[in-house]
């Protein structure tokens, strides 16, 4: 069993008559994901992919009452109306891949979602694919690049960017393993799923024997992970790569990369490192390595 | 983006916080002038910059008449503080105090809501703060009014309403005072303003704002536009041309379509076009890793139109003295890597190098845009290699140095 996804899984696609809302319904439906319909409100009625489009996520709810997930392609300015409307139909897990969600925004939608114990993967969040199950988003891409790519197998892998979630997965079918889950968790200052709550996930699921991360400089996130080995919430096998190496040079308080990936006394990619080491975590010096230091755990 | 002083603390005052009154000065001002405008015998001579350490790197200095001023803000521009340039010098009031204390606001990422903390050891960094003199209060984002519930000092309580007011509604990442004294007449005032706006919340700050507040008869001089903040960048000196340029190409209606504005400029002499906040990062590492340097950091990500990514190539390659180009990029997820590579395509037919050029790319649409490219490198007689996923990214870089060493 994967996390995240099962074939129990029912998606709905917030912005679906959008190019990219569309473009992601598409690619669920082509990777056997079950997308039952979209919202865009002023179109309810239409159809897209032969799916119905609902003025609301409520209307939606009601024709759909055993929606588990709901995808959000909005601009950002409609992020937090979009995601407090799941919240209002309680539906239990949101991915949000709208990138540029002002962070007061993002925190208004935690404190809700938390209240009503509902998972929020992202913002900037390309999404998670479980080979073989599903997938929420894009990630992968087009199916036939998905396939070369992913590959069902023991392999928990979590990035904080969404071009090295594909690329580690791909160096990871490239030695000859295979994924269990693969997750972007986005590159905001605030994540609503960090890598904690995954590797809890990840820690309970038989499939994974072993989990890699792609990380970087900046927030304290990382720091998370030695609270959890050491109260042994976590005890497979963990690789992981901390981006920012070279950002130690810079000034304190720049911003580089992604949104949360800000120069902070304390918090580079060396600092991390070093922590994580300490509890047992393998760390590559290149993201190349993470396979290499994974494989014999597989 | 991070603010001066002097910008910071106008946005405490709008919301009702007491600052000592200042004169700002720039390179070239008439620094007699200011202090007599100021019309006050005893000032403070304060360094503009965007982090660091003014205090223990001689950036703030105690004056007594126009002779002395003269002389540190001369001393001031001269200097850098963290490696950081001095844009600009504030002249403020000397105050006297009694007290100085901490107090800001910003978001724990951990708890993913603001915290407030307060401590009355303030002047000094608040690490090197005891645990125990520090105050930390989660505070919840819902709330328009913060709670009574704060264990603050009570003549401090105020000062912390309207700091959760500027905080909210200036749409910032950090707000912090540091110190905030209480004078010997008893005012509560702050003596520095250190504040991070949310660059993504730009669109509820800006003339447009301004308009639509005015559409539903609402105050729309609440609003501050921060177009009018000038350009800056926390390097040691000032923003390049081409970091100005770079800002706007993701400026207009479709901002949030791809990102293509990232450009910072460095000393070295490899031109960067990298993919993803992610692996632009870890590649900024494998290129340092081969004994290459950057003569910049960019980065394009998401599915920017071809016009974008044509505007930032054009900026990249215009730098002179570039001995190679590296264009790296992951096995992307949805980015159109033809549409992309187009606006590439555009720029290297306009310019048509001659140093060489390294390309690493994978995606949609890929065999269409890497077909695109090698028809652009037939015509101009370019000297390049194109790589896709079967190559990791962190090769190409050696290929690149290879290619420049021979």
């Amino acid at each position: 069993m994967p996390i995240l996804i099962n074939k129990q899984t029912k998606v709905l696609v917030q912005g679906i008559t959008g190019n990219e809302g569309e473009k992601a319904a598409k690619a669920m439906l082509d990777y056997g994901t079950n997308v039952v319909g979209g919202v865009r409100p002023g179109k309810g009625g239409e159809e897209v992919l032969g799916k119905p489009v609902f003025n609301t996520v409520a209307e939606a709810v009601e024709q759909f009452p055993d929606i588990t997930t709901t995808a959000i392609y909005v601009p950002p300015f409609a992020a937090k109306a979009a995601i407090l409307e799941d919240i209002d139909a309680g539906i239990p897990q949101i991915n949000t891949i709208i990138e540029r969600v002002p962070i007061r925004d993002t925190a208004y939608c935690l404190a809700s979602a938390r209240e009503k114990n509902i998972q929020i993967i992202g913002p900037s969040s390309l999404g998670y694919i479980s080979p073989g199950i599903g997938r929420i988003g894009v990630v992968g891409g087009p199916k036939a690049q998905a396939d070369e790519i992913f590959t069902p197998g023991s392999i928990g892998i979590i990035s904080r960017s969404g071009g090295m979630t594909n690329e580690v997965s791909w160096q990871v079918r490239k030695a000859g393993l295979g994924q269990s889950t693969a997750v972007h968790v986005g590159g905001d200052l605030l994540m609503g799923t960090t890598y904690a709550d995954l590797l809890k996930l990840f820690e309970k699921d038989e499939q994974t024997k072993a989990v890699i991360i792609f990380g970087e400089h900046g927030g304290s996130y990382e720091f998370e992970i030695v609270d959890l080995i050491k109260n042994k919430e976590y005890t497979k096998p963990l690789a992981i790569y901390i981006g920012g190496k070279f950002a130690s040079t810079l000034p304190e308080g720049m911003n580089i990369g992604h949104a949360g990936a800000i120069v902070e006394r304390g918090k580079g990619a060396v600092e991390k490192s070093q922590a994580l080491s300490e509890v047992g975590v393998m760390i590559a010096d290149r993201y190349e390595d993470l396979v290499e230091l994974i494989k014999p755990y597989s | 983006m991070n603010l001066y002083e002097f910008e910071g603390r106008e946005l405490l005052e709008k919301h009702g916080i007491i600052i000592p009154v200042g004169e700002v000065v720039r390179r070239g001002d008439n620094i007699a002038d200011a202090y007599r405008k100021l019309g006050l015998e005893e000032v403070v001579v304060k360094a503009q910059v965007l982090s660091g350490k003014r205090g223990k790197n001689n950036g703030i200095k105690f004056c007594s008449n126009l002779e002395e001023v003269e002389k540190a803000v001369d001393e001031i521009f001269n200097m850098s503080i963290c490696g950081q340039y001095v844009a600009s010098i504030l002249l403020t009031e000397k105050i006297n105090i009694e007290s100085e204390n901490y107090l800001s606001i910003t978001y724990d990422t951990n708890k993913k809501q603001p915290v407030l903390v307060f401590s009355s050891e303030g002047g000094m960094d608040i690490e090197d703060v005891a645990e125990d003199k520090i105050y930390k209060k989660l505070l919840d984002i819902r709330e328009k009014e913060l709670a009574g519930n704060l264990e603050l000092p009570a003549e401090f309580l105020e000062t912390a309403k309207s700091l959760w007011n500027c905080f909210l509604s200036e749409d910032t990442r950090l707000v912090e005072i540091n110190p905030l004294v209480k004078t010997t007449s008893g005012e509560i005032m702050a003596l520095d303003a250190k504040v991070a706006l949310d660059d993504d919340a730009f669109y509820r700050h800006n003339k447009e704002a301004q308009e639509r507040a005015k559409e539903k008869g609402l105050d729309s001089g609440t609003i501050t536009d921060w177009d009018l903040f000038e350009s800056r960048t926390m390097l040691c000196r000032p923003a390049t041309e081409r970091e100005i340029a770079v800002q706007e190409i993701d400026k207009g209606e479709k901002y949030y379509q791809g990102t293509a504005g990232k450009y910072i400029e460095l000393e070295g002499d490899i031109a960067l076009i990298l993919n993803g906040g992610g692996a632009s990062i870890a590649n900024m590492d494998a290129l340092k890793k081969v004994g290459l340097e950057p003569a910049n950091y960019t980065e394009y990500s998401g599915n920017p139109p071809r016009e974008k990514v044509y505007a930032l190539t054009k900026i990249v390659l215009s730098k002179p003295g570039i001995k190679g180009l590296w264009m790296c990029g992951v096995v992307a997820n949805f980015t159109n890597v033809e549409e992309t590579f187009k606006g590439i395509v555009d720029a290297l037919d306009e310019i048509k190098p001659t140093y060489p050029i390294v390309v690493r790319r994978a995606g949609p649409h890929d065999k269409d845009g890497m077909k695109l490219l090698e028809d652009c490198a037939k015509r101009n007689n370019l000297n390049i290699k194109i790589f896709g996923k079967e190559t990791s990214m962190s090769d190409t870089a050696q290929v690149l140095a290879d290619m420049i060493n021979i």
